[in-house]
This record gives C-alpha cells, sequence and structure tokens, in this order.
C-alpha cells in the first residue's frame, strides 16, 4: 500500500507576505522575494482548550 | 458532667446587605462552625463558568489557550447552579453541551471591520439560555455614561478576527478558583474590652490623650467634658496589643483587658456577582447541613463508638 501523495502546504512569507505552496524537498524560499523565512497557517479545524 | 449535650442554638445577625456585599453577627457558636462556613463559601458553593472552548478561528494577538484561560475567569451569574447536575454525573447527556440539566453553551463571533480598535468583552458572548449570563456590573459600579461594556477579553485591530464556542459548566473553587463565588469571606472575633475606671482615673488629661491616641485605629475616644476614657468602636480593634503595650509603658499594666469571646464572629462576604451574597451564606449552610448528614448516616458511623455516638447526639438534638 502506498502513502497517500504528499499534499502541498502554503506558507506565509516573512518578508512580503507572499503565499508560497511547497511540497516535500523544495528549498524554503519565497518565490517572490528570496526570502527564507516562511510562516506555516493556522490551522482550519477547530481546536479544543479546557478553560483552566 | 454526665450525659452533657453540645447542642448549641448559633445566631445570626445581618448588619449591612447588598447585592454582592452582606456583614453578619454569628453568635452561639465555636469557630470551628465560622471557620466551616467561611471555608465552604470560598470552596464549596457551586457557580457556573465557561469549561471548555472550542475556538474556530483566532487571528487576535492574544494565542488560544490565553483567551480560553481568560473565557473560564468571566463570572456567569449562577442561581441555577445549586440545582444543576455536575457534569460528571450527569446521565442525561455526553457532557458536550446542549445539556439543559449540566452545561450552557455560548458563542462569540467579533470581527474587526474599522480602523480602530475593537474591543471583545463579555456582553459578546451569545447564549440561547437567559438565566445564565455574564455578570453585568454596569449597576454596581454606578455610572452609566462611561458606556460599561463588561469584561474585555480581548481587542481586536482592522481585519482581526474571532469565533468560537464555550460550555459553561457547574463546579466548585475547590475544582478550580474560577468557580469560587467569593470575592473575598473574612470573619473576626468580636473583641470584649473592659477598661479599668479605677487606674484610668489616675491618669491625666494629657496621659489620656496620648494613651487614646496609641490604638492605630479609633477604638477608644476622650470624651471633651467629662475628661472620661470610653470605647468608640470596639471592633475597630485589630488585636494589636498597641494600647496594651502603651499602658504597661506607662506604668499602667492592668488598664485595659481585651479579650476575644471564643463564641462571637463577625463575618464579612464579597461576592463576585455570580450570586448574592445573602444566598451565597444560605447556599453555603445548606452545603454545610449535607456534609454532617453524611457523616450521621454513614454505614461507618457506629453508633456505639464514643467520638461518633457524642457526634450523632450532638446532631440529633440531644
Amino acid at each position: 500500500m502506498d502513502p497517500p501523495p504528499p499534499e502541498p502546504v502554503s506558507y506565509i512569507c516573512g518578508d512580503c507576505g507572499m503565499e508560497n505552496t511547497l511540497k516535500p524537498g523544495d528549498v524554503i524560499q519565497c518565490r517572490e522575494c528570496g526570502y527564507r523565512i516562511l510562516y506555516k497557517k493556522r490551522t482550519r479545524r477547530i481546536v479544543q482548550y479546557e478553560a483552566r | 458532667m454526665e450525659g452533657k449535650s453540645y447542642q448549641r442554638f448559633p445566631k445570626v445577625k445581618i448588619r449591612e446587605m447588598k447585592d454582592d456585599y452582606l456583614k453578619f453577627e454569628l453568635r452561639d457558636t465555636d469557630a470551628s462552625m465560622a471557620n466551616a462556613l467561611r471555608r465552604i463559601m470560598i470552596a464549596e458553593v457551586p457557580t457556573i463558568a465557561i469549561d471548555l472552548v472550542e475556538i474556530e478561528v483566532n487571528s487576535s494577538v492574544l494565542n488560544d489557550e490565553f483567551i480560553a484561560h481568560r473565557l473560564g475567569l468571566i463570572p456567569l451569574t449562577s442561581d441555577r447552579a445549586m440545582s444543576m447536575r455536575f457534569s460528571r454525573d450527569c446521565d442525561a447527556c455526553d457532557g458536550d453541551g446542549q445539556c439543559e440539566f449540566c452545561s450552557v453553551e455560548f458563542t462569540l463571533r467579533c470581527r474587526c471591520i474599522e480602523d480602530r480598535t475593537l474591543d471583545v468583552t463579555s456582553k459578546d458572548l451569545v447564549t440561547p439560555d437567559h438565566t445564565v449570563v455574564p455578570v453585568d456590573f454596569s449597576d454596581s459600579a454606578g455610572n452609566e455614561s462611561n458606556e460599561n461594556r463588561g469584561v474585555i477579553i480581548v481587542k481586536l485591530r482592522r481585519g482581526q478576527e474571532l469565533r468560537l464556542r464555550a460550555i459553561a459548566r457547574k463546579g466548585i473553587g475547590k475544582d478550580h478558583a474560577k468557580w469560587s463565588p467569593a470575592a473575598t469571606v473574612s470573619f473576626m472575633y468580636e473583641p470584649d474590652i473592659r477598661i479599668n475606671e479605677e487606674l484610668m482615673e489616675t491618669l491625666t488629661l494629657e496621659e489620656k490623650r496620648s494613651w487614646v491616641e496609641s490604638s492605630p485605629t479609633r477604638v477608644f475616644e476622650l470624651d471633651p467634658e467629662t475628661h472620661q476614657v470610653c470605647v468608640y468602636d470596639a471592633e475597630a480593634y485589630t488585636y494589636d496589643d498597641e494600647v496594651i503595650k502603651k499602658a504597661e509603658a506607662m506604668g499602667k499594666p492592668g488598664l485595659v483587658d481585651i479579650t476575644a469571646k471564643e463564641d462571637s464572629f463577625i463575618f464579612t462576604v464579597e461576592t463576585t456577582g455570580a450570586v448574592k451574597a445573602s444566598q451565597l451564606v444560605i447556599h453555603a449552610i445548606e452545603i454545610l447541613k449535607q456534609k454532617l448528614d453524611a457523616v450521621r448516616l454513614s454505614d461507618d458511623t457506629v453508633e456505639a463508638d464514643d467520638q461518633f455516638g457524642e457526634l450523632g447526639a450532638h446532631l440529633r438534638g440531644g
């Protein structure tokens, strides 16, 4: 059984704010400005916390 | 003494009563009872507070767990709490909100679309159940003018959004302080102040004045006409011993004798607004009675056991 194909994940550039989609093995670099710090986006899922 | 009864009939006299403040006297009982009552008011009278938070969107500057914690601390009107179920003992539901016996659901949807800061407050929490709502402090503050909007949860700038669902549950202060209905509960022993009038008359007016002024709180006063020292406010005495030390320093030991009445207490109760102060005391007494019943009715309470036998007799009123 093959593992499911890796999904591209989108990141936000730390410099220009451009959205980048990256696949495993890609160079971590903004396609627009070349900045090398990318931020992962928040999950779209609901997250649960105990209010304590 | 044989067949001695320890039964007493405590008396309560209310001095001052506001929604969130109560001052009363408790007489003809002992410190164990007064302290039990105080501890129950703080830690065992149930209230309702947000206990579970499901965050959908949060682009505010505060992180999710920070907001969840803040939501938990918001006081909610809890008059229904005494008749509600703890969600762990509720068999009518799976403890997932939407159960009228044990939980209340809140939703919050806020998004800032303007160029100025938007305050997200407890008033933005929406619930279908109007008996459990965030406590409204606007009345007790007394000024409607500055637009009291409740407890601020977070502030949003343009484009930021907060969307969540929260489940409030019944709980007690022993589990988490957010469930404590008490802001402060304290009691003091009523002081019994006796001035030795004979010795007092050996003092000069100037000595009397300096002795009266040696008390850090205004307990005594000097009558301007008769030049007699009398008690102005016995309860202002903080058991600081200053006047006793002063009397000794003046070479008049025994000028005043101050003792604490072991069976009289003055309680001050302040609540968070979750329940009225008067209700808090009534509920606390109710819970104390339940606890004593549990001891009396326990299978381990052997009637023949000396210790429990005496307690049983006490509880039965004999």
